[in-house]
């Protein structure tokens, strides 16, 4: 027998009587949202396309370059002058485009979700303040993966390739740079990063943010250079401020190479002062992070 | 039908919360039973800064607080994993739909991500989002805006959940259906704490109500036990003797209060039977007999008089 009428079935509410990951499903879901967020996965058309054009330039260079090299054979020979002679090079066109993206993702992590009042959902989550502003950090790193350590990892498959006793081989004694180019990453990731945070801790809007952002990281290099030139003694101490600068001098170090830098190389700091300044301002950045979030969540 | 806990749903120990010099909470004490508690005050009085005590949000700077048994000072986590939240404000993302938030709220309470995905839609077909799931939640109205503020709420299967009036901004029709939904809650196993200062929002949603007026608790209790009287109303035909019947019931010991059209009588005997008398003896008919209650706008008046 069959009815010629539908029948609406009112399922009501289920519980959930499934597993339940407590923090670490919140702290890997928030790191996900927030990858999602900056590169405009699952948001509308126009959030995708700085993203992932910045990225593009990052990584298009270096992959048509390892491409070609299969047929043309000293295309990485040629020193500093070939900008794809080595690692250190390659940082040389993927840091400025991350140094772009972290001025975008860093206010687009944490501005909205305050000023929309998101925090108010957080605040009723298994989620401590550390486990939010640590997992929205979590989301930058990762997306500096892309930018920073994908194609320095191309570019070292691309080198070994082109080893004369074969791929392995070429993997095996490149090996030492794997470790050079993570760690180098790692600076540019807490130099740019850090800052990218600090603004988006406090501005209200995205627009003022990122020009805040470019503005101190541009303006303090020029300053720096301006000061050091013009003062001498404790005047060179103003060279440090020049953030941007401080990744491209513990890189060089890194890798074991002479980079004359305007205005920081010629006030004559080591690269521990680089290491100590950017660590110093990641960690300010953590701690104010967590005392402004804390009356939130 | 809600969820059976041996625990008390909320108790509160002498808490306090102050705002630098400005104190919002005084020493609150009250213990409130598992199902749909209604916490109702003048705006200012409090009842979101007892909320975001309750969830750990704020500290209290004197006393405690307990949620589901668990001390919300000692393991805010815990009760967090419990529990779900509507703001009064909004807390929704603008650029994203409302099914992928509602999915991320879920997996925010630890559901796994298949689960959750399946909670969301369910949930936002409950209240009544089926068909705008995908549209950006910049583009919602008010209306749809709050419903999906409810979804994120309870989506992840809480134990309690606090509703911050839940009916702002709301159009009537609007009002009806979310306070329908509020009522469906405590059929589904999930114990409400709905805050309003509309009183009749928690007359029809509620079953226990706490009142607060200047951060104090006025009076807490189940709502029958506040609304409910012993006095009788009577509404008698147009053209009768009030006059007369009025005399006949004090005549027979009743306490008479004239409200418009209605007589509200008050007796220590059978308050039926004396009004009974009364009409018979004056030759008056009435138009409507019945028990009285009293509203919470009355008895929150009464009581703010009494301060």
């Amino acid at each position: 027998m069959t009815s010629d009428q539908g029948v609406v079935f009112d399922l009501g509410y289920q519980p959930h009587e499934g597993d339940r990951l407590g923090r670490r499903g919140a702290i890997f879901a928030t790191i996900r949202d927030g990858l999602r967020r900056i590169l405009g996965i699952r948001r509308k058309a126009r959030k995708k396309v700085m993203p992932w054009l910045l990225f593009g330039i990052a990584l298009l260079p270096v992959v048509a370059v390892v491409g070609i090299s299969f047929f043309v054979d000293d295309i990485f020979s040629g020193g500093v002058d070939n900008p794809f002679a080595g690692h250190p090079n390659i940082f040389t066109i993927t840091a400025p485009m991350f140094f772009i993206f972290s001025a975008l993702a860093g206010p687009e992590l944490l501005i909205p979700d305050r000023v929309e009042g998101v925090m108010s959902v957080y605040a009723s989550r298994p989620m401590r303040v550390s486990d939010y502003l640590g997992a929205r950090a979590a989301a930058l790193a990762i997306a500096a993966g892309g930018f920073l350590v994908v194609p320095q990892f191309i570019l070292y498959v691309g080198l070994a390739s082109l080893h004369p006793d074969g791929l392995f081989s070429g993997l095996v004694d490149n090996a030492s740079d794997i470790p050079k180019f993570l760690l180098a990453s790692l600076f540019y990731l807490l130099t740019y990063g850090a800052p990218a945070f600090l603004v988006g801790l406090f501005a209200k809007r995205l627009g003022p943010a990122w020009g805040i952002y470019l503005a101190f990281m541009w303006l303090s290099a020029i300053f720096a250079v301006v000061i050091t030139e013009a003062t001498s003694g404790i005047g060179r101490y103003a060279a440090l401020i020049a953030l941007s600068i401080h990744p491209d001098i513990i890189m060089d170090w890194i890798f074991g190479r002479t980079t004359v830098r305007e205005g920081i190389t010629g006030a004559d700091f080591g690269p521990m002062w680089s290491v100590g300044i950017i660590l110093g301002v990641a960690v300010i950045t953590w701690i104010i992070g967590i005392r402004k979030y804390r009356s939130l969540l | 039908m809600t969820a059976p806990t041996a625990e008390p749903l909320i108790s509160t120990s002498q808490l306090g919360h102050a705002y630098g010099d400005v104190v919002a909470l005084h020493h609150l004490d009250f213990v409130v039973p598992a199902g749909r508690v209604g916490l109702v005050g003048a705006n200012g009085a409090g009842k979101s800064t007892l909320i975001k005590v309750l969830l750990g949000i704020l500290d209290p700077t004197e006393g405690t607080a307990r949620v589901l048994g668990i001390d919300v000072g000692e393991d805010p986590i815990t009760v967090r994993s419990k529990v779900g939240y509507m703001p009064e404000e909004s807390c929704l993302p603008l650029a994203q739909t409302a099914a992928d938030f509602t999915v991320y709220a879920a997996e925010l309470a630890g559901i796994p991500t298949k689960a959750a995905r399946q909670r969301a839609s369910d949930v936002l077909t409950l209240v009544g989002l089926h068909e705008e799931r995908f549209r950006y939640i910049g583009e919602f109205s008010t209306g749809m805006k709050q419903r999906a503020m409810l979804a994120q709420a309870i989506v992840h299967d809480p134990e309690l959940v606090f509703l911050d009036e839940p009916t702002a901004g709301l159009d009537p029709a609007g009002r009806e259906d979310m306070l329908s939904l509020i009522s469906r809650l405590g059929e589904f196993g999930i114990n409400v704490l709905v805050s309003s200062h509309v009183l009749t929002d928690i007359e029809s949603t509620c079953d226990w109500v706490v009142m607060l007026d200047g951060g104090r608790v006025l009076r807490t209790g189940p709502l029958t036990g506040i609304t409910g009287s012993d006095a009788v109303d009577v509404e008698l035909l147009g053209d009768n003797d009030h006059d007369g019947v009025i005399a006949a019931l004090r005549t027979r010991g009743a306490e008479v209060e004239v409200r418009g059209g209605v007589i509200r009588v008050t007796a220590n005997d059978d308050a039926f039977d004396i009004i009974r008398d009364a009409l018979a003896e004056a030759g008056a008919g009435m138009r409507r007999l019945s028990q009285s209650e009293t509203s919470l706008e009355d008895i929150f008046l009464a009581a703010g008089d009494n301060e």
